[in-house]
């Protein structure tokens, strides 16, 4: 192997390093959204991501992963504000349902049903939503 | 002897007494401490629960912090 062949190599590999770190960056980053586009999780009106079908393991941690964090949100906002953890979770889901179910991705609302947004129309919303 | 009797046990029940007002007092020290840890992470897979009443003007005075809030977390909204 002579010079320009090893750093040609290290080029490649550097490069690959970047793209990869990139892509769990984005992976990290946008977490709910892609689970939103898989159709597997959707939002619920309850404030937190649930699963639409049967979860397998890696799935089930992912939605965990999450609502975890939501709840902290939630928790934290709830106290500087003086409401319920409820009500800032129910606020939430108003705002995401209006702004983050795209179509064909998959809500919950209030009766528990999980159902799928029609093209062109905008997610029904609970009642108490602004 | 009857009155020696007597005594202890009424000396055991204030022993008795005493054990109870420190639990009473130890409860709400506990409930506190019950809610600062709370603030971490939930216990459980949370499940759909609206049984509860929201109340719309909370809703609408909250509004504006939730959009801020999902604003500013794109990966956990």
């Amino acid at each position: 192997m002579n010079r320009r062949t090893k750093l040609i190599l290290a080029a490649v590999i550097g490069v690959a390093a970047v793209v990869g770190g990139a892509g769990v960056a984005y992976a990290m980053q946008d977490a709910s959204g892609q689970l939103r586009a898989s159709g597997q999780a959707g939002e619920q009106a309850d404030g937190y991501l649930g699963i639409v079908g049967s979860p397998s393991a890696d799935l089930r941690a992912q939605v965990d992963a999450v609502n975890i964090k939501r709840r902290a949100y939630y928790t934290d906002l709830a106290a500087k504000r003086g409401a319920k953890i409820e009500e800032v979770a129910a606020t939430t889901a108003c705002e995401l349902f209006r702004t983050k179910v795209g179509p064909g991705q998959y809500y919950r609302g209030t009766d528990g049903t999980w159902r799928q947004r029609d093209a062109g129309a905008p997610v029904p919303l609970p009642g108490y939503c602004g | 002897m009857t009155p020696a009797i007597l005594t202890r046990l009424r000396r055991d029940a204030t022993r008795g007494a005493m054990g109870l007002a420190r639990c009473l007092l130890a409860a709400p020290v506990a409930a506190l401490l019950a809610g600062c840890v709370q603030v971490s992470a939930p216990e459980k897979p949370i499940e759909i629960n609206l049984n509860i009443n929201i109340r719309q003007e909370v809703v609408v005075r909250l509004q504006q912090d939730v959009k801020n809030l999902i604003e500013n977390n794109p990966g956990v909204f």
